[in-house]
């Protein structure tokens, strides 16, 4: 293979694993939850921010290339680290003021408004985090240890995402099946029963706001690192939404379901774009990109609403009839 | 300062026309309709394009505003409608309507392409008001926010159709119960809010010298902070909410970044939300899915 096509793998793959991560995060607030985080591409951005400033260095150093807050030259494993105490402490904050009692549909849009704010503050401070144009150069980690250059550094990093994406996949997949996972989708269907119940709702909410947080910052450290470099135009709000399709159309709460959707979504759709034939100027396909997602996400919703693969519903004993409410809308929280 | 009331009086007009739009559909239809800016835009351009053939530019608001009231009325009955007969809940239709203005947003877009327009410079006489100047298109955005809010107010308060609005925000099953025609009242809510977001998108983008497909999602920000800062689901606090954002964000963007007046409205909703989640006004109140 020509390194080439080898470069394009490579990167397709980093991809993958990024949106595995993302996914399962948003899939614990929002598929196992519910919790509607309409503001989920921020965390994702922190993270990203995060790990560039954490291994940039100081802002003089590149000769106002580019300028920033702070700006430290860490040792591998620690920006990535440092983007995950920095994706769960924003989880923590955000959840603390986005998660009061509000009615979960306006929570959800003003967590919207957080990113959208977000991204507006970024743009329009140029000091903070090089506004418009964003972080480049970022370096990236561990380059030319032990010979590894070019292709066969990005291999490397295939492997290393592999393996950070499997760890990832056991710790939700343990989290979901376990008793917790269980107070967490009784929050979904009923969080007045689940509060009756003596677990608290809120709490639950909050804990995976900020796992999710932390989880989503991780996708986005891996992200920065490899791609060395991260604007405000990469997670404009919209983007948040890309997840919510790949959780819908894979299958809510549905851990296999959400890896289908993210492949098909993130990797293929956006894949698919670039292929198309017709030589229509860059910005109309990208407007139909969304456009294709929101019918897709409207089709599912409509047609398929438990996802490609839907989650698998344990029961036990006979359920008394009419109670057998899951399978299809959204039905966390209806209430009496 | 004088100058920068002046332009706070006008971003109040364009924020209270649009928030209590939002504020009213929401209380009556019990939708979140995110796909509400993608309406603004939408009868933004319409105006736009009816003003670039040469219609006056009173008439263009006019018709964009009836041209919002048509495209709220169509989303309404194609695509929300039949979600909610579906039984699809209050959480499952906010995703419902973010794909609507997804869709609808970037068709926008494929449609009139990323550049930026503008209405071009408006004619007419400046009015000094001792000392607060404003200019002619800033009167005729007053104007017509007055007229919306008077009508609008009229129509809640000594209507039956507007009882029936104020009734069913209330509790619908008990307007129910009392013989209120739902689907219809429900029906005009989408209408008249369509309306108010057809005028609220024209008279932004004349307010913006320059306006692009964007530059209603900045506008969100501030029409969310307005209703949840007069509480959730009251018009009557979506409008004090407006007046109040809209003169503070002008006044605070005047003495400070002015890219960053939005965040002032931004602070604000954190400050309410922090302080008195309910906000000034919470007639039905944040949990209502509980009488629902």
């Amino acid at each position: 293979m020509n390194s080439a096509i080898q470069l394009y793998a490579t990167t397709l793959l980093v991809y993958l694993a990024v949106n595995l991560i993302a996914s399962w995060a948003l899939d614990i607030q929002f598929g196992v939850t519910g919790v509607l985080n309409f503001g989920f591409i921020l965390f994702q951005s922190a993270g990203a921010y995060a790990a560039a400033l954490l291994s940039l260095g100081p802002a003089k150093a590149s000769g106002g290339f580019q300028q920033y807050f702070g700006g430290w030259q860490l040792p591998f494993p620690l920006p990535l680290l440092g983007a995950v105490a920095v994706g769960a402490a924003l989880g923590w904050l955000v959840g603390w003021v986005g998660l009061r009692r509000l009615r979960g549909d306006f929570q959800a849009v003003v967590l919207l408004v957080v990113s959208v704010v977000a991204s507006l503050v970024v743009e329009s401070l140029p000091g903070f985090l090089n506004g418009d144009a964003g972080l480049s150069l970022v370096p990236k980690p561990l380059l030319g240890l032990a010979g590894l250059t070019g292709v066969s550094y990005a291999w490397a990093f295939v492997g290393f995402c592999a393996v950070v994406c499997g760890l990832v996949a056991i710790l939700v997949a343990r989290l979901v099946h376990s008793p917790y996972g269980r107070v967490l989708r009784a929050v979904r269907e009923n969080d007045a029963l689940a509060d009756a119940m003596g677990r608290s709702s809120s709490r639950a909410r909050m804990e995976v706001f900020v796992l999710g947080g932390a989880l989503a910052a991780l996708s986005g450290a891996l992200l920065v690192e490899f791609t060395t470099a991260w604007a405000p135009s990469g997670w404009l709000y919209p983007e948040t939404f890309v997840y919510f399709t790949i959780v819908i159309i894979g299958g809510r709460a549905s851990l296999p379901g959400v890896a289908v959707g993210a492949a098909l979504i993130a990797v293929g759709i956006q894949q698919a774009v670039q292929l198309f034939p017709i030589g229509a100027d860059a910005t109309v396909l990208a407007s139909l990109q969304w456009v294709v997602i929101g019918i897709l996400t409207l089709g599912f919703l409509w047609w398929r609403p438990q996802g490609l693969i839907p989650e698998r519903v344990r029961r036990f004993g006979p359920t008394p009839a009419g109670s057998a409410t899951r399978g299809g809308e959204v039905q966390e929280g209806v209430g009496p | 300062m004088l100058g920068a009331f002046g332009f706070g009086l006008v971003t109040a007009a364009i924020l209270s026309v649009s928030a209590v739009g939002f504020t009213l559909q929401y209380s009556v239809s019990n939708v979140l309709n995110l796909a509400f800016v993608s309406i603004m835009t939408a009868s933004g351009f319409v105006a736009y394009g009816l003003i670039v053939v040469g219609v006056t530019l009173w008439l263009a608001i006019a018709l964009a505003a009836l041209a919002g009231g048509l495209l709220s009325a169509l989303i309404n009955w194609g695509i929300y409608t039949p979600f909610i007969r579906r039984g699809t809940s209050t959480f499952g239709m906010v995703i419902v309507t973010i794909s609507t203005a997804l869709i609808g947003q970037n068709l926008i877009q494929a449609a009139v392409g990323p550049g930026f327009f503008s209405y071009g410079v408006v004619t007419g006489r400046a009015v000094n008001l001792g000392g607060l100047v404003l200019t002619a298109d800033q009167v005729v955005t007053i104007g017509v926010a007055v007229a919306v809010m008077a009508a609008t107010y009229l129509g809640l308060q000594y209507t039956k159709l507007g009882r029936a609005m104020r009734a069913l925000s209330v509790n619908p099953s008990l307007a129910r119960a009392c013989g209120v025609d739902t689907g219809r009242v429900v029906a005009v809510a989408w209408l008249a809010s369509g309306v108010m977001a057809g005028a609220g998108g024209a008279l932004l983008f004349l307010d913006t010298a320059t306006f692009s497909v964007t530059t209603g999602s900045y506008f969100l920000i501030v029409i969310i902070a307005a209703a949840v800062f007069g509480g959730v689901g009251s018009a009557k606090g979506a409008f004090l909410g407006a007046v109040i954002l809209g003169v503070a964000t002008e006044v605070a963007g005047a003495y400070w970044i002015p890219e960053l007046k939005d965040v002032v409205a931004f602070a604000v909703l954190v400050l309410v939300l922090l302080v008195r989640p309910r906000g000034l006004f919470s007639e039905i109140a944040t949990l209502r899915q509980a009488v629902g």
